[in-house]
Formats: structure tokens, sequence, C-alpha cells
């Protein structure tokens, strides 16, 4: 019995065995075909996924390319400096390492500020940080003697992007900054690795974040070199397998001026306002000059984020382009193309005649509208009027307009679009028509909102770029090329149709001798500036109001306040009668025109002329 | 009487086979620790006081085993209450005894001690084993699962889960019951996942599936692993020349991802020749199992085979990318001592209970 029932166990124990025997051996299989399949089958792709593994490429970052002048001088150029970098990744305690390193390095304190701040915020894409620029002799040999006790600290040459005129140059250069968009960077080498990148400037990965340095990024900033590694895990680099160098970016050659940009600078001062002046041979920029401004580089090498908020919240708002985006009301400045406007759908001719009383009464509702002289200017054709600026001609002329043909006209001058080929973020403004209000304020244009177009006001504004622009086609005699600051082949602009203005030569010519007469009359508004030069200038001159006033002394009063006082505009081409530059002036709140603006226009064209 | 005495207790076939295996793992923990002389000196220690205990475990008759079972479960849960109190916490887990200068994994002896409690529980009892005997010993196993995974050690706490369910399973339990709880865990599967399973064991398992889906996360052990098994190719890259665990990409070289090593550096051929070795292991156990004295014997070879070939196929489908990571060393390659002692102890107990034999009373 007990052997019988010790028997049917066994039996039993056996069969489950054997099934749990043959369970395993099943198991056995899937894993021996599963290695089969990864080993033999798949040999080829696991082969090349294992060289992936162990080569690192790693890119070497190019040097960008310096940008010059049309005299072939440097704006901004690569610095070499030896700088002391640091690896925060490698360093636990960042405030005890910068008590080892002091007696080594003198950093003041707020170095050692910025450094623990920067320590903490570290870029995704700049693994080093740069603790001392700019070391000098003495420094560097006493960290060479000393530099076995700090590992992870090492002394490099880096670049940094430096201009010798970092403020006057800032808008139309722009700055370098950082990296911080992933997606910019080379496909070819994989995105994590550009946090091993072989630095060439010390404020690490950098790209052009506004003016030329941003348009001309791609131009400026080379190609990256590789270095391919063989790496173990931990990214531990054990030998360089490949090594491929950077390309350099290439140069930027721009029709820049320093010294005229120099001299656009020194006139305008410590007041707001801007500067164009434009070649008419070329339509290349000489001088995009915008004030206050603030130092580039400053901000393509760190500024500490107090600096940088401090220009924010400026009121004087330096990082504003005045030049490519302050919209300021062209005042009289708008006269010369009314003028064409007139004569062009035969609303006037040279020889007519009005009677300027000193004011223009609006005849469906008897409004007046006064010019800046009492009295007015008695007899006025369109020379006179140009030349002494009567507001009551170009207000009547205006009257006589079609504002939605105006509109369009103006647009051949380029205003309501962008006009510069190359410029950093300009302003196209737009163009005040009819539908255009209708659209913004939901109200209908009124006849008198024409009249007040007629002399520069009211809805019509415009940018200084606008402005040159606009009078280097006058200067050019309606032929004009689309500005540019760099002097590399453009592709077609696409962004401005440079239509022609169809004038005969005869209007051509009374036109710039009325402009001529601006200056160089005994009469002309602007006659102030006229012995400030050896050349014949001809231009228009502009005293853009802010507020709406009818009289004199009410302006009296509102000129206690400094940022209510009118803007002083000029626009001025030279020397007469062959020009060869055309220049555009505002100065905010610098009030009258002529005798303001006047002086800063005649000092770029000298400058620009080699007049000085 | 004395005849007894000066008998050895000895099997050539798991003696030999063993050894060859423990070798062969010390020349792959040379290279997987990338040539660190000091961990394989350790491991050999270890080997070599894991062949002494073997020895001299064998040497014991299995009436002894049976007879000091409950002693042995015993003081192994008190080593797990152990480890719970004082045992010092590395990476979030507490699975350590430290006494002096030496560690061990308390889990271990609990992968020995449970089976052999419940051979000895069951082993006179009669065929179909009745309802009450398995709730006793599914608690007894729920309980000890239960201990373990605590740690918390899932994989362990599976495999001394599974070594216990294979002796309830040996001793013939019947199959409608299997069935049944067959069905009920599959039901229930998906309260398992959502109540039982912390998030990274839930992302282990999702990460099988699509291990591109996680490649720097969850998935790149899996990933890593395959890279490395793939490109070892039919013979292998050599010894020390595997890039994958000379430049660490593989993790865990030393420990759950060894064979991987092994597959990197030696290749198809490689793995075949290891898979021979535990194969022959795993047959010859079976044919102790089925020659056994008795039927106390038969369960614990089973149950403690078994466990050991369940430890092996898991850590294998799981270097190879067909079960989710578990930490789980590969059986006598692996680096570390506790898995290496337990190891050797199993394989005493099995030699005992395999060479022993009792014959029957006339």
């Amino acid at each position: 019995m007990i052997f019988e029932e010790r028997q049917v166990e066994k039996n039993n124990f056996s069969s489950r065995a054997i099934f749990l025997f043959v369970i395993v051996g099943i198991s056995f299989l899937a894993v021996i075909i599963q290695v089969f399949a990864l080993q033999v089958s798949s040999y080829s792709s696991y082969e090349l996924a294992a060289l992936n593994n162990k080569n690192y490429a790693i890119p070497i970052q190019p040097l960008r390319g310096e940008i010059f002048d049309r005299n072939g001088y440097a704006i901004v150029r690569n610095e070499p400096t030896f700088d002391l970098i640091t690896q925060p990744n490698l360093i636990t305690q960042p405030e005890l390492f910068l008590e080892l390193i002091k007696p080594v390095i003198y950093l003041s304190e707020l170095e050692e500020e910025e450094y623990l701040k920067k320590f903490k915020e570290k870029a995704f894409v700049n693994k080093e940080l740069v603790l001392k620029k700019n070391l000098t002799a003495e420094e560097i040999a006493r960290f060479n003697v000393r530099s076995f006790n700090f590992e992870n600290v090492f002394i490099d040459k880096r670049h940094r992007r430096v201009s010798d005129y970092p403020k006057i140059f800032s808008h139309v250069l722009g700055y370098t900054s950082r990296l911080n968009n992933q997606h910019d960077l080379s496909m070819d080498i994989p995105r994590s690795h550009w946090a091993d990148a072989e630095l060439t400037y010390a404020n690490g990965l950098i790209q052009g974040k506004t003016g030329l340095e941003e348009t001309y990024n791609q131009h400026l900033l080379g190609t990256h070199g590789t270095r391919v590694y063989e790496i173990n895990s931990r990214g531990r680099l054990v030998k360089t397998l490949e090594y491929q160098p950077p390309e350099r970016g290439l140069d930027l050659h721009t029709h820049l001026d320093i010294k005229a940009q120099i001299s656009a600078a020194n006139a305008l001062g410590d007041r707001k306002g801007a500067v164009v002046a434009i070649d008419l041979n070329t339509g290349g920029i000489n001088v995009l000059y915008s004030a206050p401004n603030y130092s580039i580089n400053k901000l393509s090498n760190g500024v500490s984020v107090e600096e940088f908020d401090s220009l924010v919240q400026d009121p004087d708002k330096p990082f504003f382009n005045r030049a490519l985006q302050g919209r300021y009301p062209p005042a009289s400045t708008i006269k010369p193309a009314i003028g064409m406007f007139g004569l062009t759908n035969n609303l006037v001719s040279w020889m007519d005649e009005i009677d300027d009383p000193g004011f223009f009464r609006l005849p469906e509702t008897g409004r007046i509208y006064r010019g800046w002289k009492k009295g007015g200017h008695n007899n006025v054709n369109l020379n006179k009027a140009l030349m002494v600026s009567s507001n009551t001609y170009f207000f009547k002329l205006a009257y006589q307009s079609d504002m939605t043909d105006l509109a369009s006209y103006f647009s051949l001058f380029g205003f309501g679009n962008k006009v510069c080929r190359d410029c950093f973020d300009e302003d196209k403004v737009f163009l005040p028509s009819p539908e255009w209000k209708n659209k913004t304020f939901n109200t209908p244009w009124f006849t008198g909102d024409t009249v007040n177009i007629g002399v520069g006001q009211g809805y019509l504004v415009a940018t200084p770029m606008q402005l040159a622009n606009y009078i280097s086609i006058v200067a050019n005699k309606g032929g004009a090329l689309s500005p540019s600051i760099a002097n590399v082949d453009h592709e077609a602009a696409d962004l401005y149709q440079n239509n022609r203005i169809s004038l005969s030569s005869g209007d051509w010519n009374n036109m710039h001798d009325a402009l001529t007469a601006v200056i160089e009359s005994d009469s002309g508004t602007a006659r102030s500036i006229r012995y400030l030069k050896d050349f014949k200038v001809a231009g228009k001159s502009g005293t853009a109001e802010l507020v709406s006033l009818d009289s004199k002394e009410a302006y009296l009063e509102v000129r206690d306040t400094e940022l209510l006082r009118d803007h002083s505009i000029i626009i001025a081409f030279g020397p007469m009668p062959n020009p060869k530059y055309a220049v555009s002036v505002v100065i905010e709140n610098g009030e009258s025109g002529g005798a303001v603006a006047g002086p800063v226009a005649i000092e770029v064209l000298k400058s620009l002329l080699n007049e000085q | 009487m004395s005849n007894r005495v000066k008998k050895i207790y000895f099997d050539p076939y798991l003696f030999f086979s063993i050894f060859l295996l423990a070798t062969l793992g010390l020349f792959f923990l040379y290279s997987a620790s990338n040539a660190d002389l000091s961990i394989v000196l350790k491991q050999a220690a270890y080997v070599f006081i894991g062949f002494v205990l073997m020895i001299s475990v064998s040497q014991a008759d299995p009436d002894l085993f049976r007879r000091t079972s409950f002693l042995f479960i015993l003081f192994s849960i008190f080593l797990l209450g152990v480890t719970f109190v004082f045992g010092p916490e590395i990476n979030g887990a507490q699975r350590w005894v430290r006494i002096g200068s030496f560690s061990f994994q308390s889990s271990e002896l609990l992968k020995l001690a449970l089976p052999i409690f419940l051979a000895n529980y069951l082993f006179d009892k009669k065929l179909p084993i009745q309802p009450k005997e398995i709730l006793i010993t599914v608690l007894i196993i729920s309980l000890a699962f239960v201990l373990v995974a605590r740690q918390p050690d899932l994989g362990t706490g599976l495999i001394v889960a599974l070594s216990g369910l294979f002796v309830l399973f040996l001793s013939g339990l019947s199959w409608s019951f299997i069935g049944g709880a067959f069905v009920v865990l599959v039901i229930s599967s998906p309260l398992i996942w959502n109540m039982l399973l912390q998030p990274f064991q839930q992302q282990r398992i999702a990460t099988l599936f699509d291990p591109g889906s996680d490649p720097f996360g969850a998935g790149w052990n899996i990933i890593q692993s395959k890279i490395a098994i793939g490109s070892g190719g039919i013979f292998g890259k050599g010894f020390g020349e595997g890039s994958q665990t000379q430049l660490n990409f593989l993790p865990e070289t030393k420990t759950d991802f060894i064979f991987s090593v092994i597959g990197e550096e030696f290749g198809f051929l490689g793995v075949i020749l290891l898979l021979s070795i535990y194969f022959f292991i795993l047959m010859r156990c079976l044919y102790l199992a089925l020659s056994a004295r008795d039927r106390f014997c038969r369960l614990v070879i089973g149950g403690l085979t078994l466990t050991f070939a369940a430890n092996l196929i898991i850590n294998l489908s799981m270097v190879v990318g067909l079960l989710p990571v578990v930490g789980m060393p590969l059986p006598f390659i692996s680096k570390g001592g506790s898995s290496l002692i337990s190891l050797f102890l199993a394989f005493g107990i099995i030699i005992s209970m395999g060479t022993h034999k009792k014959f029957l009373p006339q």
C-alpha cells in the first residue's frame, strides 16, 4: 500500500518535474533564438550602433566674420583674450573654489558675484564659465605655477566680439548673444553634443541677435569644425579619431562710413534722434544712427541683469532704433512730394500763384488752418511755397487732392513700405487713407484730414529711414536704388518696388532749384545753415508738431514740457547740382527744423564728402 | 555506521560543471570590471568559500534539513526583520544585513529556506493536496513574498514566491486549481498593474515593448545591452575588446548585465557554450530529482533547481530584451557574494538530497 502510493506520487512528481523542465527548455530556446537574432540576423545594425556609441563628434566653434566700413576699417572685430575658464559641472562648491583661486587671480567683488550668479544659471549650450576675462601676463604666470591645484580650471585663448565704436553703431550692427535655441544648431552633429563644443568665444556659442549681426548671421557665422572622439559612456574622451578645422565666417563689407557716423553722433550730441545717409550712386547706407544708444560690447560679452534691465526701463529707450522704427510726422519735409503730386495730376503748375494770407479756410466748415508765419507770404507759386514753406499753399493743394491717390503716390517714395533691403526690424509704418482710417478708428475720412497731410501732419508718419529713402529718390530725380547697409550682391528687392516718379526733367530741375533755394537763398527757411559749408545743398526742413495748437502763444505754454516740444526734421542732399549723398535727420523735441537738424545734416554731408 | 561516516557525498557532474562556470565567471568578471583585479580576487574568495560550503553541506543527511527546516525559515525571517530595522539604505532599498565588514543580502536565505520548509510541510500529504493545505502554503508564500518585496526588491520577491510555488506544484497541486488561479491572475492583472506596481516598474515594462520611447531613460539599459550582444556577432570582439563594455556604455556590467559582456566579447559561440553548461547542470539536477530517495528530497531538489532555472532565465530574458528590467544576477557569474554563497548552499543541499540513498526497509 505504502509502496503503491509512493509509486503514484513518484509518477506524479516525475511528470510535473518534466513538464516544468520542458518549460525551462522552451525558455532556453527562446533566449537562444533572440540571441541569434541579435548576433547573427541583425549583426550589422548593432555593430553600427556600437560604433555610433563610442564615436562622439563635437563641434568646434568657428570665428565669426568681421564687419568693415566702406573704407575698409573694422567696425566689429574678434579680439583674442586669455581667459580663465572653469567647468561648473565639475565644481561642487563654487564659494570654496573662489576662496582658493583668489590668491592667484585678482577678482573684484562684482566679478565674484557675477560668477556665482552665472554659476547657478549657466546656459545649456555653454558648459564653460569664464571666471576672469583678459588675464594679465602676471596672472597667467601665477596661475601656471599653481595650476595643478585646479584640475578643472584652465587658461585658454578665447575671443570677444568687440567694436571700437560700441555705442554709435549699436543699432545698426546689433549684438550677439548666447545661442538659446537648440534648433539653430547645425544638424550634422547631434544637438546634445553642442553642449561639449570647443569654444572660440568667451561667451560660448553665439548668434547675431539684432542688427547686421542678426541679418547676416549666416554670412558671418562660418562653418563649425568637427572633432570625433572615442568616448566612454560617461562622456570621458578617450582619444581623437578625426579632426576637421572650423572655417572662419565671411567678413561683411558695408557702405557704412565710420567717420560720417561719428560726425552724426557728435553733431547730435546728447539729443535724441536719428540720422540716415544714403549714397545716391549705390543706394548704400553710409550713416544709420540712432540716439540714445547702448554699448554692444557689453551686450555681446555679458551684461549684468541689472544693467540690461536699466537699459530696457530707461525712459529714453536706448534700445529703440529711432532710425528704423521711430514714427515721426514728416511735417514740411513732405511738401516736395505734395508738390510733385500736384504737378503730376495737373492740379498746379510752376507758374500758378495763390495768395497766402497766413491761413487756409476750409470751405465746407470754415475751419482755419494756420501757416507758421503770421500774415502769410503774399503771392506764392510752387517754387516760393517750397522755399518759404508756405503752409497755405500746400493746405490748398492737399485740399484739391484725392486722398487715396495721394496715399498711393506716397507709396512710390517708399512710405508705408520697408525700404531698406537688410535693415533689422525696420518698421514699414502705414499709409493713411480713408480706408485705413475707417479700419483703424472706425470713423470716416474728413477733408480736413487731407489738408493736414498737405503739411505732413495729422495721420502721416514716417521713419527717418523712409525720409532718407524719399529724399534720395528726389535727389536722383526719380531713379533711386533700394538702400542697403551691406555691400553684397543683393537679390532683387522684394520688399519694395522701386517705382519711378514720372516727372519731366524740367520739373525735376525746378524741384532741385526750389529745394536748393530752401538753404541757399536769402529767404529760404533753412538759410541759417547756408554758410556752414563750402558746397551747395538742397533740402527741406520741417518742424513736426506733437500737439495741434492754434496759436504761437499756446505753443509757448506747451513748450515748457520738453517731451511735447516739436521735433526738428531735415532732409537734404548735395553737393548741388550733382548730388552724391542724401541725408535725413530727426531730432526729437528739437524744435525749429532748419536751425536745429540742419547743422547735423551738414556735418554728415561734409564728412561723407571729405570736406571737414 | 563507521562506513557511512567515511563516505563522501559528492556529485562529480555538478561539481565540475559548477567549477567550470564559476572559473569562467571570474574571467568574465575581469573583463566586465575593466580589469579590476581586486574585484575578481574578492569574487574568487567567495567562490572558494562557496565550494567549501557546498561540499560541507552536501555531507549532511537530508533528514537534518527536514528537521531543522522550521528553524531555518524562522532564522531567515528573523534576518529579514533585522534588515528591515537596522539595514543600511542603499539606493532607496534595505536589502542588506551587515555584520562587521561582512554584508549579506538577507532575502537570499529565504530562497533556500522556503522551498525546504514547504517540502517538509507537503511531502507526507496525500494526493491530491487538500484546499486547507493549499491555503496554508499560499499564505506562507505570500508572507515571504511581501517581506522581500517590501524591501523593496520585487525581483527577488518574485523568485522567492516562485520557489514556494514550484514546491507546491511539484507536490501535486491539482490542475483545476492551477487553471483557476491562472484565470484569477489574468483578470486581476490590471489591478496589479495599477495598485501594486510602482511607476518605475510600470515604466520598465512599458520600455520592454518600446525601448526607443525613452532611449536615455528607462530604455537605455535594454538598448545598450542589445547593442552589446548584437555587435558581438558570431565570434565576439575578443576578451577585453568589447567597446560597449570597456567604454561603459553597458550598465551594470559586473552584475545584472554580465551576460551582455559575454555576448559582446565571445559572440554567439560563447553564448552557446555558456548556455550548454547551464543546461547540463539543469539536466543533471532533474536526474537527481527523479532518482532521489524520497518525496521530501525530490521536492527540495525540484524546488531549488527550478528556482535556479527561473533566476537564470529571468536574467537571460531581461538582458536580451524579452523581459522587463528586474535586478537579477546571472548565477555563478555575476559579482556578488550573497548570491554566490546562497547558490553554493543550494547546490550543496541538492547534492546532499541527490546522493544520500536510503534503502527501503525490508
